[in-house]
């Protein structure tokens, strides 16, 4: 879930690859928007359990209107950050936020830029 | 031997084997008798007599038991078959044999004189095996008295083999290995095999037999057994000595820059495919083959915990929506292979707690 994505933004902002395979060495975040989408994903993976349950409650046909209205109070109660929406899975490496390969998480420009220097692995050019 | 009854001959040596083996002989002869007979009221009486003394037992009268032992026998049915024709020869041979090593001249002992013979040896067998014996006999359509000589016959060898067993006499052993033949064997067999009989010797539980099988073997084959390195295949206690923990304080620094070094050193660069495999295979890169589906996991809980989870609906009112909601909850969790059975309580016990927060709320309503 969250924590996936969570793993994988640590491990792209703050990696500092082995010594013997030569690379970037990326020791900041690429920008701010980063930094939020990384927070994001820290407090979204802390308050996912408690969603999933008082959403469990609302979203019922058995359960008194009641207990659901007061279930919608408490859910809006939480913080905005813990909600999975507001992830957006930027580039990994430039931080963009649109045209990104879910399987590579990196965006276009910098995934063709790997498989042209033949550094991805199994991946060609595609011709038929 | 048996005639080619074949579960007449079956059932005549379970008796008689019932019979060898346990003292209270005659208690079995019943019991196992009792078992098969179709007669309910006999059974009955012999069910009854059985807790009682044995004494009890001959006084019953000798007709019923061995009426219910023809009676059986005289019910089962008679098959020919190669198997017991055969048995039938080696039987005449060895009963042949029994007969030569007597002291009575009659190759064909009538009953009487069969029990004259039991008498002349030097253990006499019991007199309700004798009349197991002669009623097993009698039953028989074949020549009768034969049949009974033979079946006494092999009773005594029984006996004589138990009681040779019971001294641990080596003789019989003897001459079954003078017997056997030596097989040829290539030196790398004996090797394996010598190691498989220096195990023999080695173990603890051996009876005397097995020592002097094994050293009656190590006599016939050529190399003898004490000689050679030993492989230490089964050994379970070690020689050495566990040495004592050497206590290092803390390991100083520059020892592990010294140990960081040897191994940066010893640790060349991998030569084939192989050994690039084996080292990610070390650092956790490639995993592990044969593939093993349950690495990392370590659910201890067994199926049954995870699925029968309303044992910790107790908290819950027994009626009412709220019951319904967590029936339904508990139906997704038993359906859920993804968590741990201590997740599953977790959630459990968090909607407890929440609705006993909303207690007052709910009574409103």
């Amino acid at each position: 879930m969250a924590a996936a994505a969570l793993s994988w933004a640590l491990r792209a902002a703050r990696q500092v690859l082995p010594s013997p395979c030569p690379g970037q060495v990326r020791s900041y975040y690429v920008d701010w928007r980063m930094v939020r989408d990384f927070k994001r994903r820290k407090v979204a993976y802390e308050h996912a359990d408690e969603r999933l349950r008082i959403n469990a409650i609302r979203k019922n046909a058995i359960l008194p209107k009641e207990l659901q209205e007061v279930a919608d109070k408490e859910i809006a109660a939480l913080p905005r950050d813990s909600c999975p929406v507001r992830i957006r899975n930027r580039c990994v490496l430039t931080s963009r936020p649109r045209g990104v390969k879910r399987r590579w998480r990196l965006s276009r420009i910098v995934f063709r830029h790997f498989a042209d220097h033949a550094q991805m692995s199994g991946v060609q050019r595609a011709m038929w | 031997m048996w005639g080619g009854v074949r579960g007449g001959g079956g059932l005549a040596a379970r008796l008689l084997g019932a019979a060898r083996s346990s003292a209270r002989s005659k208690q079995e002869l019943f019991s196992t008798s009792s078992m098969l007979s179709k007669q309910k009221d006999k059974s009955a009486a012999s069910k009854d007599g059985s807790p009682e003394g044995a004494a009890k037992k001959q006084e019953d009268g000798a007709g019923t038991p061995k009426q219910q032992l023809l009676d059986i026998i005289g019910d089962m049915k008679v098959e020919v078959s190669y198997r017991k024709k055969l048995q039938q020869l080696k039987a005449s041979e060895s009963k042949k044999q029994a007969m030569a090593k007597l002291e009575g001249p009659d190759s064909e002992g009538s009953v009487p004189q069969g029990v004259t013979e039991d008498t002349q040896r030097g253990k006499p067998l019991n007199p309700e095996l004798v009349k197991a014996a002669s009623a097993v006999a009698s039953s028989l359509p074949r020549n009768k008295k034969q049949t009974e000589s033979e079946l006494l016959a092999q009773l005594r060898r029984h006996e004589e083999t138990t009681d040779q067993q019971k001294k641990g006499g080596i003789i019989n052993i003897r001459n079954v290995i003078s017997e056997m033949t030596i097989k040829r064997q290539s030196p790398a067999q004996r090797g394996t095999r010598t190691s498989r009989r220096i195990s023999l010797q080695l173990d603890e539980d051996d009876k005397r037999l097995r020592r002097e099988r094994s050293s009656a073997l190590s006599m016939d084959s050529r190399r003898s057994l004490k000689v050679g390195k030993r492989l230490n295949i089964f050994t379970k206690a070690s020689t050495e000595p566990e040495h004592a923990l050497e206590t290092v304080s803390s390991p100083t620094i520059w020892d592990l820059e010294f140990a960081k070094e040897v191994a940066a050193v010893t640790a060349q660069p991998p030569r084939n495919g192989f050994e690039e495999m084996i080292q990610w295979t070390k650092e956790g890169i490639m995993w592990e083959f044969p593939i093993d589906n349950e690495v990392g996991m370590e659910d201890d809980a067994e199926f049954h915990e995870h699925i029968f989870l309303e044992k910790h609906l107790e908290g819950f009112p027994k009626e009412g929506p709220i019951r319904h909601f967590m029936e339904l909850v508990i139906c997704g969790l038993s359906k859920n292979p993804y968590l741990s059975v201590k997740q599953k309580v977790e959630h459990i016990e968090w909607f407890q707690k929440y609705f006993e927060e909303k207690k007052e709320l709910l009574q409103e309503i």
